[in-house]
């Protein structure tokens, strides 16, 4: 679809809630939207690739294709996280294809080029023929490995692929503002506190069930009982120029910390005020990260746009110790998978619904749906929309 | 196949990376002419590079006598 069509059919997506439509259907089916949206709206944005605790020791590489990319997530010997294009610069081959530790170097599998684990080519073997492992016209310092700008904050790797983006700290200046108290250590709860869904439905859809308490009642009614829709408010930072982030989401006023048979609970976070003692807050950082900020642990969900109608959702759970009781971890990882796998029937119903060629993109609810529409109206404005007025 | 060929198989097909680099220098001690020494020495390197082998030095150093990395 060429971007002229894209603009004006998302001209009534930038109109206020109360008259807007949702973003049309040819963004949850058209594979030239998706790989549109893809460059306008997933690269030149921070967008969430993996966390560091994939890979937790120097010289731990692991692999991961996003949008079609391949990627390399390395701990380098002096410990610090890169993200590299998974390729030599000789022929193009993949240089790792499953994760591992890289006890030395990176060695292609193909002609042996090799590769520091900081990305410098540090081995031609036989370039110059033979035994020859130079040639004037190779030159190395020219030919390291194609580094991807990356960031981490609160364990999540983001990764800017077009490498345009200002820096994440100034694009997300106001969510890290806004969690200024939220800034003690967070440990991975380990291989029992990760999990993944692979789920029929165009990634957008996951963040905007994420972003919203409308559906709570109807699709968690388990969180009723004690989480009652009045209890909850928006969370909404809209989009002031396309450059800057934004977020949207929801926050509750009756957090209940989950507690053991004998009332054990996991230790608090340092430094949080009061507010947290009952306050928890659920925001989708724009693109594809969905999180958590709760007073005694946290999570981190990385929504990988695997196609048009396909999203795998990692989860990643985060404590304030790395020791913490094995049972009650269990249960609380238990207790959020329950809790995401209800919300899988809706994001792949919205996906079926957008099939119908009677579907306008909806209507917004003017009072519940604002976060949402928050997350439209940043799309639309990332393919280059301008709103009205 | 002499001896150390099929040695040399034989940690290939083991994938026994760290055999690979003691078995290639013991190949380039062996050959007869710079450039083949070299050939072996570079195998012997690239292996040893991938592991971060100890012997990497002077694997190093070995070749860069001869100008060949």
């Amino acid at each position: 679809m060429a971007k002229d069509n894209i603009a004006s059919d998302l001209a009534s997506v930038r109109r206020p809630v109360e008259t807007a439509n949702g973003l049309p259907n040819a963004h949850y089916t058209d594979p030239h939207v998706f790989e549109t949206e893809s460059k306008a709206v997933l690269q030149t944005s921070w967008a969430g690739l993996g966390v560091g605790a994939d890979v937790p020791e120097n010289g731990d590489a692991k692999p991961i294709e996003f949008l079609g990319i391949p990627l390399l997530l390395l701990r380098d010997k002096d410990g610090d996280v890169r993200v590299f294009q998974n390729i030599c610069r000789h022929r193009g081959m993949i240089l790792v294809a499953e994760p591992r530790k890289i006890e030395g170097a990176i060695r292609c599998p193909y002609h042996s080029w090799c590769y520091s684990t900081k990305g410098a080519l540090v081995s031609t073997p036989h370039v110059g023929g033979p035994g020859h492992n130079t040639h004037e016209d190779i030159v190395r310092d020219d030919l390291g490995l194609i580094e991807v700008r990356s960031h981490i904050w609160r364990d999540v790797v983001f990764i800017n692929l077009d490498g345009k983006a200002d820096p994440f700290e100034v694009v997300n200046a106001d969510l890290i503002a806004r969690w200024n108290e939220n800034t003690a250590p967070l440990y991975h709860g380990g291989v029992d506190s990760q999990f993944s869904l692979d789920v029929n439905c165009n990634w957008k859809l996951a963040v905007e069930n994420y972003a919203e308490s409308y559906h709570l009642p109807w699709i968690h009614p388990g969180l009723n009982s004690y989480s009652r829709l009045e209890d909850h408010y928006h969370i909404e930072h809209p989009v002031t120029d396309p450059r800057k982030g934004a977020f949207s989401g929801q926050g509750t006023l009756v957090y209940r910390q989950l507690s053991g048979e004998a009332g054990e609970v996991f230790p608090d976070f340092e430094g949080l005020s009061d507010k947290w003692d009952e306050g928890a807050e659920y925001v989708c950082l724009y693109p594809n990260v969905l999180l958590a900020a709760q007073r005694e642990h946290a999570y981190a969900i990385l929504l990988d746009p695997a196609g048009t109608d396909r999203t795998i959702e990692r989860v990643h759970i985060y404590y304030a110790s790395p020791e913490t009781d094995d049972t009650l971890r269990r249960k609380n990882t238990a207790q959020w998978k329950e809790i995401f796998e209800e919300d899988i029937g809706v994001v792949e119903g919205m996906q079926k619904g957008r099939s119908a060629p009677g579907f306008d993109g909806g209507r917004f609810s003017p009072v519940m749906d604002s976060p949402t529409h928050c997350f439209h109206d940043w799309v639309a404005a990332k393919l280059g929309v301008q709103a009205e007025g | 196949m002499s001896a150390l060929d099929a040695k040399l198989l034989s940690a290939h097909a083991r994938g026994d990376k760290s055999a690979l680099v003691t078995l290639y220098a013991e190949a380039a001690d062996a050959a007869e002419d710079i450039d083949a020494a070299c050939f072996y020495l570079t195998h012997a390197y690239i292996f040893g590079l991938e592991l971060g082998h100890a012997d990497v030095p002077e694997l190093h150093a070995r070749l860069s006598q001869h100008g060949r990395v």
